[in-house]
């Protein structure tokens, strides 16, 4: 049995089903996230493990205990909010005691454990200022430390960087990502900016419209999209219509497509062919190689995106975009024609969703 | 937002907000019955019902006077205080903003002096004829303790719009300050001149104190009537006091009306949904 | 040629303010001011004297004073402690609706202090109050003459039924104020209801709560017309003194009354003043918390 276990989890409010039949197996020790766009209902399911928000049917269980209706502040979880996160009038000592004054400690064993856990986020030497004079960055480190400190068994994080700097988001999310780890803490992530959950996560949760769309690690979730919406939402695709000609072919308007991961669709069935941007290189002779694909087009287009350009062509009628790695010797202008070529195993093709 | 608000209220806040109820509810639901029971002084309800107290009260000498001063003076003190006031809030934000915090000051100074003070002050110093235990200086003295309440709409009013802006598109136009202030500025801050003269006019017909210390007998307004009646006569001062009731909620419920009117259009107005 | 033009005109552009400052002059500072002047003059001598500050010390005096100060601090204190809880069951009503209602109810009472109240409470618990009545006949309890509305214990009954809406309406902002992120860490910290409010809530309240009281205490204090109508002079408070004093001006020595005035305006300056810092401390906590 997983840590910590979600089993057919729905949650309404009024009219509106913000989380529907949620199932999920989150490992001791893991760092999941959940990404969505707003109001897919990651919020809500987090809301719901930590028991600020009850399920309507299903239930949550931790470490073989079902908490479905303990209350909140019996379930040992820690959490870190967006805003607001540190109570104003204690300091931050005073916040990162606070968890450890209501289980009751006593006095020298609260120091103790407040020191550890402040040197831990590396800000120790403001323990006696108030909120209110610390950065945005600095309030999270001590939200997340103030919730630490009392050991809880799970962390629960609610977009805790995405009022902050985008420098220091990218900061501070490697600093949750160590810490977390070096404490092996069973961790959830509510987040909708995929950097941050491919970058730190052991497994992501893509949901949309209160549904799981995909559960894996980062790389599958990324190179295997299994949905058009994960496809979609995840980095860019170039999409490309067709119907299924044989085992390896879709016949799309202007071309036919080799694809190489063919899963069961039958002959003449409406498939929806996805290659991603960086699949894609730019030839201005057409070389034929097998298992290789081979589109005609003009450039329409030419962004410069620091580490990779983006070159956007007209195929056709469709416009597809490739990212390459941009050296000034190559010569390219708009207007130009050229070719573009990708391996058949670069394509992932799915089904039309109803 | 609330923490955790149930779907359903508790007991205790059943019974907290029960007893503020019945004691915010039973003083005047219990006046206004009175003033038309006829006994009422062995059981529960009244023993029967009559209108002959108001017809009384209607017939009391002075009873028209009463009133006719009353909203003398009120309409009286509303008109001196725009006059004063909305100007100066305007003159203050537009062109002297450095004088705000003493505009400020000045605002809250009449909460901090009790209404006899203030009549004490000014009966001892405008001793002289023609001034002393006049109208005019009761009107002086009603403005002066009235003020806040005239304030407080307009500046918020004007704070909403953005004012300088408007004042620099219409002299951009060649609108000299009157002309702004009559075709610019008051139209768009009409709900905040009237929310404060309502105010002003609900809290002035109300007025005892200043009245009774500073003109007396000579200037009887409809407060002044009451409290003489309450002395004199039960069934009448009861009258008074459902109509006195009456006016102030009436008031309190055209001045809601007026804000909430203003809201509207200003969202309107801002492109607001 | 330009900066001097630029002075000038700033110069020019006090004068908008003059009318209004003149106004406030003539009927509001300069007579306080003569006030505060006169209570330290003998008016026979026209030489300096605290001889009015020592004539307060007698008995009469210092009743004013003492029931002044008992009254205002009691209903304060009621008020305080009742509008905050009413706030509280507000604030926590599921109903917007109902939630403005009351809110639009305490705005509206808060305002009827005064004569026509004064003659409410003596409806429902004078002699033959409706009230007195009701207790009489369904529970055999006798009010009078233990108790009567003509008193100290009458006035603050309809002293608190203003006062109460008076702190609603200045305490519901303050619980708007509490962010629900804060309650909810708190929870997840192990906290019950009682522990956040203890350490969190109203720690977070309290300016506002201070700034209540003192506020209700000012209100109570200058009041006036309430307590003519209930007590006139069977109870001696320091309002009432200084009006009789008005009135009868012939036979008392102003400079007593004067004297009497300015001890109240420093009483009532302390409390807008702690009011006023109590306040700003309010709103600097919610702004703050960003």
């Amino acid at each position: 049995m997983a840590y910590l276990e979600l089993k057919n989890v729905s949650k309404q409010f009024g009219n509106v089903t913000a989380v529907r039949d949620f199932n999920l197996d989150i490992e001791k020790g893991s760092l999941v996230s959940f990404l969505g766009p707003s109001g897919c209902g990651k919020t809500t399911t987090l809301r719901m493990i930590a028991g600020f928000e009850q399920p309507d049917q299903g239930t949550i269980t931790l470490d073989n205990i079902d908490i479905t209706t303990i209350p909140p502040n019996k379930r040992d979880i820690g959490m870190v909010f967006q805003a607001y996160a540190l109570f104003p009038n204690l300091s931050v000592r005073e916040n990162v005691a606070f968890g450890l004054e209501m289980k009751k400690f006593p006095k020298n064993e609260i120091n103790q454990r407040v020191s550890e856990v402040l040197e831990m986020v590396r800000l120790t030497t403001i323990a006696n200022r108030f909120p209110h004079q610390l950065s945005g960055g600095q309030q999270q480190r001590i939200a997340l430390a103030r919730a630490l400190a009392v050991q809880p068994r799970v962390l629960l994080l609610d977009e805790p960087l995405s009022a902050l700097d985008a420098e220091v988001r990218v900061a501070l999310r490697a600093e949750i990502r160590r810490i977390q780890s070096q404490l092996a803490i069973t961790t959830v992530y509510v987040t909708h900016d995929q950097e941050e959950a491919l970058s730190i996560s052991d497994k992501v949760v893509v949901m949309n419209n209160g549904c799981i769309e995909q559960v894996g690690s980062p790389e599958s979730i990324y190179r295997q999209p299994q949905t058009r919406f994960v496809a979609t939402f995840i980095g860019t695709a170039n999409q490309f219509s067709g119907k299924v000609s044989d085992d390896h072919s879709v016949q799309c308007e202007h071309a036919q497509l080799q694809v190489a991961d063919m899963r069961q669709f039958s002959k003449g069935e409406d498939v929806v062919v996805l290659v991603r941007p960086e699949s894609i290189q730019i030839q201005f002779e057409p070389t034929h190689e097998p298992n290789w694909n081979l589109l005609e087009g003009v450039i329409e287009t030419v962004t410069f995106h620091g580490a990779v350009t983006r070159i956007g062509v007209n195929a056709h009628g469709q416009r597809i975009v490739a990212d390459i790695t941009y050296s000034s010797s190559t010569p390219i202008s708009l207007g130009q024609h050229c070719w573009l070529a990708f391996r058949s195993e670069s394509c992932q093709v799915m089904g039309l969703e109803k | 937002m609330n923490p955790s608000r149930k779907n359903k209220p508790s007991t205790w806040q059943y019974i907290l907000i029960g007893v503020f109820l019945f004691y915010m509810f039973v003083p005047i639901v219990s006046t206004y019955i009175f003033s038309v029971a006829t006994r009422w002084d062995r059981t529960i309800l009244p023993e029967g019902y009559t209108l002959n107290y108001y017809t009384q009260a209607f017939k009391a000498s002075y009873f028209i006077s009463s009133l006719k001063n009353s909203f003398i003076l009120s309409i009286a003190t509303v008109l001196v205080g725009l006059i004063i006031i909305v100007p100066t809030v305007y003159w203050v934000h537009v062109r002297v903003p450095y004088t705000k915090p003493l505009l400020d000051v000045l605002m809250i100074l009449p909460f901090g002096i009790p209404a006899v003070v203030l009549a004490l002050a000014l009966v001892q110093v405008y001793n002289f004829a023609p001034l002393a235990r006049s109208p005019v200086l009761l009107i002086g003295a009603v403005v002066i303790y009235s003020m806040p309440f005239m304030y407080r709409p307009v500046s918020n009013a004007i704070q909403a719009i953005d004012v300088i802006t408007l004042t620099e598109a219409g002299q951009s136009l060649g609108a000299n300050t009157f002309q702004l202030l009559r075709r610019v500025i008051i139209p768009n801050i009409l709900t905040g001149i009237w929310s404060g003269s309502l105010l002003v006019f609900a809290t002035v017909f109300a007025e005892f104190t200043l009245t009774k210390l500073i003109v007396g007998a000579r200037f009887k307004t409809f407060p002044m009537l009451l409290v003489e009646y309450t002395r004199i006569n039960g069934n009448t001062a009861a009258a008074f006091s459902v109509i006195s009731f009456t006016i102030a909620w009436l008031a309190s419920l055209l001045i809601l009306w007026v804000g909430s009117k203003g809201q509207a259009s200003y969202q309107k107005a801002i492109g607001a949904r | 040629m330009a900066s001097i033009k630029a002075r000038n005109r700033n110069k020019l552009d006090l004068l908008g303010v003059v009318p209004f400052l003149l106004f406030c002059l003539a009927f509001e500072i300069v007579p306080i001011i003569l006030l505060i002047r006169g209570s330290l003059i003998d008016k026979a001598t026209k030489a300096f004297t605290i001889k009015h500050y020592l004539a307060l010390g007698a008995p009469l005096y210092i009743n004013s004073f003492w029931n002044s100060i008992k009254l205002s601090g009691l209903t304060a204190l009621i008020g305080c402690i009742l509008g905050t809880l009413i706030a509280y069951a507000i604030y926590r009503w599921p109903s917007t609706r109902v939630q403005h209602a009351l809110v639009t109810l305490s705005d509206v009472t808060t305002n009827f202090a005064g004569a026509p109240l004064a003659f409410a409470f003596i409806v429902i618990l004078g002699m033959n109050g409706v009230i007195t009545q009701f207790l009489l006949r369904y529970f055999n309890l006798q009010l009078y003459p233990k108790f009567s509305i003509y008193s100290f214990s009458g006035l603050v009954l309809a002293y608190v039924y203003f006062q109460i809406p008076l702190m609603i309406l200045l305490v519901i902002p303050a619980f708007e104020g509490l962010k629900k992120e804060w309650f909810e860490s708190a929870q997840s910290l192990g906290a019950s209801n009682f522990q956040y409010w203890w350490r969190i809530g109203l720690p977070l309240l309290m300016p506002s709560i201070i700034a209540g009281l003192t506020l209700l205490f000012a209100n109570a204090f200058g009041a006036y017309a309430t307590a003519y109508t209930l007590v006139e002079s069977q109870l001696s408070l320091v309002t009432l003194q200084i009006g009789f004093m008005i009135a009868g001006e012939v036979r008392h020595d102003p400079g007593i009354g004067m004297a009497m005035s300015v001890v109240s305006l420093i009483l009532m300056g302390l409390s807008i003043g702690i009011y006023q810092l109590s306040a700003r401390r309010a709103k600097w906590l919610v702004k703050s918390s960003s």
